[in-house]
């Protein structure tokens, strides 16, 4: 939890003017709307549209920075002449985010990492500079949201720019950067919070694992049955890993016909036989336990020992999506047992 | 539903403890929800964890496929009756021997809840050809109106059809959840996945999401036993078992053949002879 910069508090139907206000200037703002029983974020033009209730969208926050596909370069070779390469910029048009919930903010912090930690990647870094977020506190979670093992819970106002906190009568906003002070400029009817106001009760997401004793466990357990036990049921898709908020690997390929075409950066997945594959044909990561472990050591050893964070907000979509009944939270309970197993006998 | 996980468990015991197979591929309950997901007994106090109930909906014959369970040794596999039609397909296609697999039948009158379409226009609740069967017969007919949606989709006009498939199709992210689920896209380098040249488009656009879902249905064309799997995976809701469906009523109708009804019978479009085939062009 942050400090805010700023606290406001605002009257119901701020949302609804707000967004009025942003789309006459023009704004494009994007919110969760339901479609066909799905929840996803997509452009609004009044804040009528916006889904009442969801735990959260299926897609990701991530999608909005690092879309499943985008197009970097496109190249053309004119009859007879040479090949012309163009640069392609990237679609950022200033973005207002409006309804992500704490788990998916926090991971946008995990792709800040990872996007600006040698190269700075241009195509992210130019929508994350455009695009200011506005998180709500999470009033109900589901049976797989798991954020209080892993992260700040269900009120984690960090990541933000500005965090929205229900209130019986409006709601209490916390102005956590610059960009929401800049988007708190056109709210309307907004008074400085007395410090007396009372937001309504988040979701209780109990600690289910105590996952600082993970790492530990799997500093040592690199070669364990553990991994083919977990493993063998894992059907090897990309579910989990396409809609988990802080996975970003991505595959990188030209698509052309006989005269041009475009370079395009894609989502891709560690779980995929081909991911670690060698043009020698040897891969390093050849069955599926080894493709599982990499994932979790990526998450919760790989990433803590590089960056200092961990790679997973326990947002539970991994959890929902898997076809094979994989439970990520079973998995790391597992570990949790195995490692008090392990201290208890040395 | 008790009676027959302690019958199931009695037999995967048996079978672990006489060493007749290596491993048990059943069901279990996982997390607190019920659902049943895959369970491998590999030692005898691992039947423990096997049951039985209307929520296996899963098809685990796709495990037969995967080398980490093949690396186990000889298996027995927890089928119901759609699912024998699977084995029947991979039998037929080489791909198992008979002799090399512990078929484990269970009579079953549908799963899930509500009762999955599926199961509403099933004609094999009882899985023949089996090692061992557990439950009673189940005398239950089939519905009429299996192929009720497609014929919905065919009153479509083409405009129509397009729009509706081109929005569907745009959701897909190409996670290959459908591929991975099916036990009938055993191969080891999937066409999507060869780039020498690259035959399909893998970024996740109307086009490449076109090519790669209509190639993935043609190639079930003859061989999809309406296990449903593929659909049920889909992280975007997409139906693409109504694909596989259309192509499913078209085989009956053209060459009055459904998929995996026995382990010998080659499907249409993996039959070629000389003789009959006399079209010029085709070799």
């Amino acid at each position: 939890m942050k400090e805010p910069e700023q606290k406001l508090v605002v009257p119901n139907g701020w949302l609804e003017a707000l967004v009025r206000k942003l789309r006459v200037q023009g704004t494009r703002v994007l919110a969760p709307v339901e479609r066909d029983g799905a929840v996803d974020f997509r452009e609004i033009n009044s804040a009528d549209e916006m889904a009442a209730n969801y735990v959260n969208t299926r897609v990701p926050l991530k999608e909005i920075l690092f879309p499943r596909t985008e197009t970097i370069l496109e190249f053309d070779q004119p009859s007879g002449g040479d090949v012309v390469f163009s640069g392609v910029e990237a679609n950022a048009a200033p973005t207002i985010v409006i309804g992500a919930r704490p788990c998916d903010l926090s991971a946008i912090g995990v792709l800040d990492t990872v996007f600006n930690w040698d190269y700075h990647d241009t195509f992210y870094g130019q929508r994350r500079a455009n695009t200011t977020f506005v998180g709500v506190a999470c009033r109900e979670a589901d049976g797989n949201c798991f954020c209080g093992s892993v992260a700040g819970g269900a009120g984690e106002n960090e990541g933000s720019d500005v965090f929205v906190r229900p209130t019986a009568d409006g709601a209490l906003l916390e102005i956590m950067t610059e960009r929401g002070k800049k988007l708190a400029q056109s709210i309307d009817d907004a008074a400085p919070a007395a410090g007396k106001e009372e937001p309504l009760p988040v979701a209780a997401t109990e600690e289910r694992f105590d996952v600082e004793k993970i790492k530990g466990w799997l500093d040592d357990h690199f070669d364990d049955d553990f991994w083919l036990d977990v493993s063998l049921k894992c059907l090897g898709c990309g579910a989990c890993s396409y809609l988990c908020p802080t996975c970003h690997c991505f595959d990188i390929v030209d698509e052309s016909d006989w005269r041009g075409g475009e370079r395009r950066r894609n989502w891709d997945c560690c779980s995929f036989a081909l991911f670690t594959l060698h043009t020698s044909g040897h891969n390093p990561r050849p069955d599926q336990q080894s493709r599982c472990r990499n994932r979790l050591m990526h998450k919760f050893k790989y990433f803590v020992e590089r960056f200092g964070r961990r790679a997973c907000v326990g947002c539970g979509r991994c959890i929902r999506v898997c076809g094979a009944g994989q439970n990520i939270v079973n998995v790391l309970i597992d570990i949790t047992r195995a490692e008090a197993a392990t201290s208890g006998s040395a | 539903m008790q009676e027959l996980t302690a019958q199931l468990r009695e037999k995967a015991k048996e079978l672990l403890d006489a060493k007749t197979v290596d491993l048990v591929i059943g069901y279990g309950p996982t997390g607190d929800n019920g659902e049943m997901t895959a369970v491998f007994a590999r030692k005898p106090e691992d039947v423990e964890k096997l049951g039985l109930n209307g929520q296996c909906f899963r098809n685990l014959a796709v495990y037969l496929n995967k080398p980490e369970v093949r690396k186990q040794g000889k298996p027995a596999i927890v089928v119901k009756g759609c699912d024998r039609r699977a084995l029947n397909v991979l039998i037929r296609e080489r791909r198992l021997a008979r002799e090399d697999l512990h078929i484990i039948g269970v009579n079953c009158d549908g799963v899930g809840e509500p009762l999955m379409g599926k199961c509403k226009f099933c004609s094999v609740h009882n899985p023949e050809e089996c090692d061992d069967v557990l439950g009673d017969q189940i005398e239950m007919p089939a519905e009429d109106g299996q192929f009720d949606d497609v014929g919905e989709m065919e009153q479509l006009s083409g405009d129509e059809r397009w729009k509706f498939w081109s929005e569907k199709l745009g959701e897909c992210i190409r996670c290959y959840a459908c591929r991975q689920v099916c036990p009938m896209c055993y191969c080891k380098r999937c066409v999507v996945e060869k780039n020498i040249p690259q035959w399909v488009e893998t970024s996740p656009h109307l086009r490449g999401n076109l090519s790669w879902n209509v190639i993935r249905a043609f190639h079930l064309t003859g061989r999809c036993i309406g296990c449903g799997e593929c659909e049920r995976v889909c992280p975007m809701a997409i139906p693409i078992g109504l694909i596989n469906k259309k192509l499913t009523k078209l085989v009956k109708e053209e060459f009055q053949f459904a998929a995996g009804m026995t382990d010998d019978e080659k499907g249409p479009f993996s039959t070629f002879d000389l003789d009959i085939d006399t079209d010029k062009g085709i070799l």
